[in-house]
């Protein structure tokens, strides 16, 4: 508290009339006279003009006056006037109050008693507030001399260049991967003609040079916090996936790309490919690449296949890249393409559409191809990336040579590593060979992919190989000397142990079992000597409902069964096997038999004669979720068969000894790293999982590749790994507008007559059929990561891994140079814009103009025939009550400019279409009276309807000028569109806590003299994100907008205002609540005589007094707003009533 | 005015950012609305303490506004969500003091919202004139102990 008993000048302003015209001024003078503490009371006709001033100034000295009120206007208007006039007279600024007499009192309401009497309440309350004022003293905080631009059209570029020169660094950050904004887009500019490109292009390169100027294009403002003078903006550098310091932007990347979409730089117009530079002048020159993300087939994918890349190569024709693509991560295209059970179409996002794309079929079609060309199998181009052999040196041991032992071979290999497999069959393969019936799999198509495999140097097979797991061998390899020899081994065994029903007469001859028959047979048929096809006789009944199922059934048929009987204890809904090889299996007559389950075989002399079966019927589900059989009491039946073939399941069926195993005999590893109980030692594959698919180990062997790798050479193996696949459900997929339903292309396959022996059923696409299914990809990724830019990229720019990056940057002042969009006019559905293809928006007409847009300059319709007459239709959604209530002030001009350029370039009639002409400025009335010359008409009338007769189009309108309806049958139609705030704003205004107007654009202090500040200090705004403006205008407005910051950052020092926080110790509680609420994180709680009690860092504390409002003990208090001036503020106010003088 | 029309004595608490500046607006549009309404500008409406709203009943006012700016506009971030929680519970309180909480009236204005403004003060104020003095000055114990 002030030591001095207050004594208060009061001083009432007239403002000329514009209080005095309302407020009777001599009342409220009297009424003062009468106040606590008022030692003298004055009114002028204009307290803010200088001779005000000066007499305020010695009414201070005169009259030792320690307290001021000024009853004028709205304190944001001149508070800081008058605290410099106080400081100028020695007095402590913030002894002074502002009763706001004119925008709050004088001008809202009507003269009279009324009006006058809340005048005076509002001066008594000022008088009485400012009684409790103190002196406060702001602190002073040195200024971070740099500025921060946020938005790269030409008002940022003016901004940035202008700041840049005076020698302060500027940081500019755009959002789009180039700078320019819609200038960029223009053809020519009003009214001068000149070329948009040829004159912005020169700024455009002076600020990727400049040396003060930091582009950090693709990236966006992520966080605002700070102060004037000291800002810490967080900004978010997208992913681009090129680096922009090394892309030479020779433009050998976009020939490759295989994807294409639609170019938002040329507004739809054309197609740009995934990796792109939005056009050929972009500063940075660096391309970009489109990528939404993993698309949902990859992420899918066990194998994590870049499944959207070989697609979008086979649509390109490009199979061997499409097949080479496949085989980085998958060795097996032939196998897998056709077995898998390809969960990626399941995620196919075409499959919401129509059907998904047969990816499956593609990927047999991407290794069928090349084993049909031989001449085309050069070895993949050398990429620009240097082989890594990072594993030289260290040997790995790989045990069993089936997908993931193979896998996982070929990838320490190719690492460097030397790399043994050792295989207990004399056949590679492991159950592509001998548990996948040749029908369905033809040797030849595994063989060769074996061979690729095993020819990869430092893969070194051996066949006829067991590895003893358990203990030491004297004969052969142990586990345990595998570990003495190598430097790590991988566990790749499968699960080849057929389970047992354990029912009475399993041991009969006859009875067989599932994994061991299909192994027979398959050895058999390969070759391997001694081994001959089982006779399974002429009845053969199949127990169990999975795919070794069906395929022995399938096979049983094949070998000369007349009736084969499927029997499963459940129904078909609960059949684990594919639902295709369960119709493929009902084509060929296998019969099904439901709900039974052997409980005997019976024999004659040694010999299977007949099943003895339970029916059954299904009760509560299992914990699989599936109903689980039981036996109707008493209910058998018997079943003749020859053979049996029990087909319930597969185990490992070894012991691993010291290694762990699951209570079923599965290995157990680490489900991120796959390593086992034993260091070094990993495993994958069914061994590890149970039986499970030929992508599903070729996964497993990644898994364990990249844990060798980290193991061999001593680094962290979990480490930024997850054993779940990316989390994909915010992507923002890419949704191609245009796409047609298509169905699914049929894979031919052989007539069911026509299955003899073990020929495969399945033919394969022709060129035609992949090329077209191919094509129904969606692009869902955008970038397939086909890489085959990586591939050609000579400078090795391209990272197809790359993140988003947060940097802090801290400067001192901010520019906001958002810009503006153009208003997208499909809501008004009279104009049809999007359902007549020739209705354009002005901006697309630009982009025809333009000699480097998609017509390279020709304004031609989409049947690229010139139009004969064009319609151009003003203000749409401008000046309409319903869209934008404003002119957006820069259309009359660009409409008059099109109709010019359109006359000119095809001769076309033009007729515009307006409610008023605004062509206001230097030069535009004459460019309106030279395009009027030109020939162009001008109708006066808004434009009500756009119809489609035949070919053309009907414009229907008023011409208001004669009174008479106008129906213009016209080729095009050209919508100029309002200008409306670009897309973010409003999150933009929101993290640097400025404040936007109604109509969405960021508001001006003043809006005629403060026009570039914006409500919060230290940040400033430029061009058309403030209020739609043309170019000239914009270019003035954002050097403006540059000075204003050059004046605060050519200052030492900024004043941070001292209404801040404070806390009475005493009072505190130390609750921490304050710590709680505060945004800002100023409160805290420190000790203070051995108890907590809260502090406040005057730094951090902005002053918005939410700690005060909630402090419970009223322990904290906000200077310059504390309880006592707020409450008799209030009392004051209350004292004298309207009622009184009502 | 007639003589008989009760005019009531409306207090409102304005952010300094949002809602001032649309108090302003609405002035410098000239856009006219009653003037039984006396402003105090505040930092935020997170600044306004409850208390502040009993003390101006208890000190005869009418009716109580407090403005803000409009949810995630807030030039503090958060202040404008403290307030509106602060001022639900409010609502109850006042009802237990005996004042009717229409009295007390919490809305968002943004600085471009002359006419919002205009139009919520006039709104108000009929409302509250249609309501009566407030009950302080015919009797309520509790809201003098509340408040005490
Ligand atoms: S500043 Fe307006 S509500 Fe917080």
């Amino acid at each position: 508290m002030n030591q001095d008993k207050p004594r208060i000048g009061v001083y009432v302003c007239m403002c000329g009339s514009n209080i005095a015209g309302t407020v009777d001024v001599p009342a409220v003078v009297e009424a003062s006279k009468k106040l606590k503490n008022v030692v003298l009371v004055r009114y002028n006709k204009y307290t803010c003009a200088g001779p005000g001033q000066t007499g305020i100034k010695e009414d201070i000295k005169a009259h030792n006056l320690n307290r001021v009120v000024i009853s004028a206007c709205s304190p944001r208007m001149h508070e800081r006037t008058w605290r410099t006039m106080l400081a100028e007279a020695g007095m402590n600024p913030y002894l002074l109050e502002v009763a706001n007499l004119r925008e709050q009192c004088s001008w809202a309401h009507p003269a009279g008693d009324m009006t006058t009497q809340k005048a005076i309440d509002l001066v008594a309350a000022a008088v009485e507030r400012v009684s409790w004022h103190n002196p406060l003293f702001p602190r002073r905080v040195p200024v971070t001399k740099s500025a921060l631009i946020v938005g790269a059209g030409i008002a940022g570029i003016q901004a940035a260049l202008d700041i840049a020169k005076a020698g302060v660094p500027v940081y500019l950050v755009e959002r789009e991967p180039s700078i320019g904004g819609h200038m960029a887009q223009l053809d020519k500019t009003f009214p001068t003609l000149d070329c948009s490109a040829c004159i912005l292009s020169p700024k455009m390169v002076d600020v990727g040079s400049h040396p003060n100027i930091t582009l950090l294009s693709y990236s966006e403002i992520e966080k605002v916090e700070g102060f004037i003078g000291n800002f810490t903006v967080t900004v978010r550098r997208k992913a681009r996936f090129v680096d922009e310091t090394v892309c030479t932007s020779c433009d050998d990347c976009t020939a490759v790309c295989p994807v294409q979409v639609p170019a938002e730089f040329d507004l739809g117009l054309a197609e740009r490919k995934a990796i792109y530079r939005p056009f050929a002048q972009a500063v940075p020159s660096a391309f970009r690449i489109d990528k939404r993300g993993p698309a949902p087939c990859k992420n899918t994918c066990p194998a994590g296949i870049h499944v959207q890349g070989y697609v979008a190569l086979i649509g390109e024709g490009r199979f061997k890249e499409a097949y080479d693509l496949i085989c980085e991560q998958m060795p097996f295209p032939g196998v897998c393409g056709r077995v898998c059970h390809h969960p990626c179409e399941a995620a196919c996002r075409r499959g919401d559409k129509d059907q998904p794309v047969a990816i499956e079929f593609l990927k047999r079609f991407a290794a069928d191809w090349v084993t049909a060309h031989p001449e085309a199998t050069a070895p993949p181009p050398a990429t620009a990336k240097p082989v890594e052999r990072p594993l030289q040196g260290h040997r790995v041991a790989v045990v069993g040579a089936g997908p993931a032992g193979l896998t996982v071979a070929r990838d320490v290999a190719q690492m460097g590593a030397d790399c043994d497999v050792y295989e207990s069959l004399p056949v590679a393969g492991g159950m592509m060979a001998v548990g996948i019936p040749r029908y369905r799999l033809p040797a030849d198509a595994l063989q060769r992919e074996i061979e690729t495999i095993i020819s990869t140097p430092g893969v070194n097979l051996l066949l006829n190989t067991p590895v003893q797991l358990e203990g030491e061998s004297k004969s052969g390899p142990s586990l345990a000397s595998l570990q003495r020899d190598c430097n790590a081994v991988f566990i790749g065994v499968g699960a080849h142990q057929g389970m047992h029903m354990g029912v009475p007469g399993e041991d009969l001859k006859g009875v067989l079992h599932g994994a061991e028959y299909l192994r027979q047979l398959n050895l058999a048929q390969l070759g391997v000597k001694g081994l001959k096809t089982p006779n399974v006789g002429s009845h053969v009944v199949v127990i169990g409902g999975g795919n070794v199922a069906i395929d022995s059934a399938m096979t049983a048929k094949r070998l000369g069964a007349d009736k084969v009987t499927v029997l499963y204890r459940r129904t078909r809904a609960e059949m684990p096997a594919n639902d295709w090889e369960i119709e493929e299996a009902e084509e060929e007559a296998i019969e099904f038999h439901f709900l039974a389950s052997p409980i005997e075989f019976r024999g004659k002399k040694g010999k299977l004669a007949a099943i003895h079966a339970q029916r059954m019927e299904l009760g509560e589900p299992d914990e699989s979720g599936r109903r689980r059989p039981v036996p109707i009491e008493g209910d058998t039946f018997e079943l003749d068969a020859d053979t049996v073939i029990v087909a319930i399941g597969q185990r490992l069926g070894q012991s691993l000894g010291e290694v762990e195993q699951s209570r079923r005999s599965w290995i157990e590893t680490d489900p991120v790293t796959l390593q086992t109980s034993r260091p070094g030692v990993f495993a994958g594959g069914d061994a590890v999982s149970g039986p499970a698919s030929v992508v599903e180990a070729g996964g497993a062997a990644h898994r364990a590749v990249e844990s060798i790798r980290r193991y061999l050479l001593g680094e962290e193996l979990a480490e930024g790994r997850s054993a779940e696949p990316a989390d994909i459900s915010d992507i923002d997929y890419y949704d191609p507008e245009s796409w047609a339903l298509t169905a699914r292309q049929e894979m031919p396959r052989r007539e069911v007559e026509a299955r003899c022996g073990f020929n495969e059923v399945s033919l394969g696409f022709t060129e035609e059929q992949a090329i077209a299914e191919a094509r129904r990809c969606l692009s869902c990724g955008i970038c397939s990561e086909c890489l085959a830019c990586s591939n050609v990229c000579g400078a090795g720019a391209i990272n197809h891994d790359a993140q988003d990056e947060l940097i802090d940057i801290d400067v001192g002042a901010i520019i906001v140079a958002s810009g503006f969009d153009p208003w997208d006019p499909t809501p008004m559905l009279e104009y049809g814009y999007g359902v007549y293809p020739e209705v354009y928006t002005g901006l697309e007409i630009e982009r025809l103009s333009n000699a480097s847009g998609p017509t390279s300059g020709e304004i031609v319709m989409r049947s690229g025939e010139k139009p004969k007459r064009v319609a151009i239709l003003h203000c749409i959604g401008s000046r309409d009550e319903h869209y934008q209530p404003y002119c957006s002030r820069i259309c009359c001009m660009y409409s008059l400019k099109l109709a010019h350029l359109i006359e000119e370039k095809t001769h076309a009639e033009v007729f515009n279409f307006y409610m008023d002409m605004r062509s206001f400025g230097k030069g535009y009335e004459e460019f309106y009276e030279r395009v009027q010359r030109e020939g162009v008409v001008f109708v006066r009338g808004r434009a009500a309807q756009v119809s489609p007769d035949g070919d053309r189009l009907i414009v229907r309108a008023e011409d208001t000028d004669l009174g008479r309806p106008v129906n213009l049958p016209v080729d095009m139609v050209i919508l100029a569109t309002a200008a409306v705030p670009s897309k973010g704003s409003a999150e933009l205004a929101q993290k640097l806590h400025v404040t936007r107007d109604a109509t969405g654009f960021f508001l001006e202090a003043h809006p005629k003299l403060r026009p570039v500040d914006s409500n919060t200090d230290g940040i400033f705004v430029a061009g058309a994100c403030q209020a739609p403006r043309d170019i000239p205008d914009t270019v003035a407005h954002a050097g403006a907008a540059a000075s204003q910051a050059l004046g605060l950052l050519s200052q030492e020092f900024v004043e941070v205002v001292p209404t801040v926080a404070e806390v009475r110790t005493l009072h505190c509680v130390g609750c921490g609540l304050c710590v709680e609420v505060c945004p800002f994180s100023a409160p805290s709680l420190v000790e203070s005589r051995g108890r907590m009690v809260a502090e406040i860092n005057e730094a951090l504390c902005k002053g918005c007094g939410l700690c005060v409002a909630g402090c419970r003990g009223k322990a904290i208090s906000l200077r310059g707003f504390n309880d006592t001036q707020i409450l008799t503020q209030l009392e004051a106010l209350l004292q004298l009533s309207p009622a009184t003088c009502a | 005015m007639s003589e008989n029309v009760f005019q009531p004595k409306i207090v409102a608490f304005l952010c300094n950012w949002c809602s001032y500046a649309g108090a302003d607006l609405a002035g410098t549009s000239r856009t006219q609305y009653p003037p039984n309404v006396r402003i105090i500008r505040v930092p935020c409406s997170g600044r306004v303490d409850p208390l502040f709203a009993l003390k101006a009943f208890q000190d005869g006012a009418d009716g109580v506004m407090v403005l803000g700016c409009h949810p995630g506009d807030c030039h503090y971030q958060q202040g404008n969500y403290f307030a509106q929680r602060r001022y639900a519970l409010m609502h109850r309180l006042l009802e237990f003091t005996g004042v009717e909480s229409e009295r007390l009236f919490v809305d968002w204005i943004s600085a471009s919202e002359g006419k919002k403004f205009a139009q919520v003060v006039t709104d108000f104020t009929e409302r509250v004139r249609a309501l009566g003095p407030v009950p302080i000055k015919r009797q309520t114990p509790a809201l003098q102990e509340v408040s005490a």
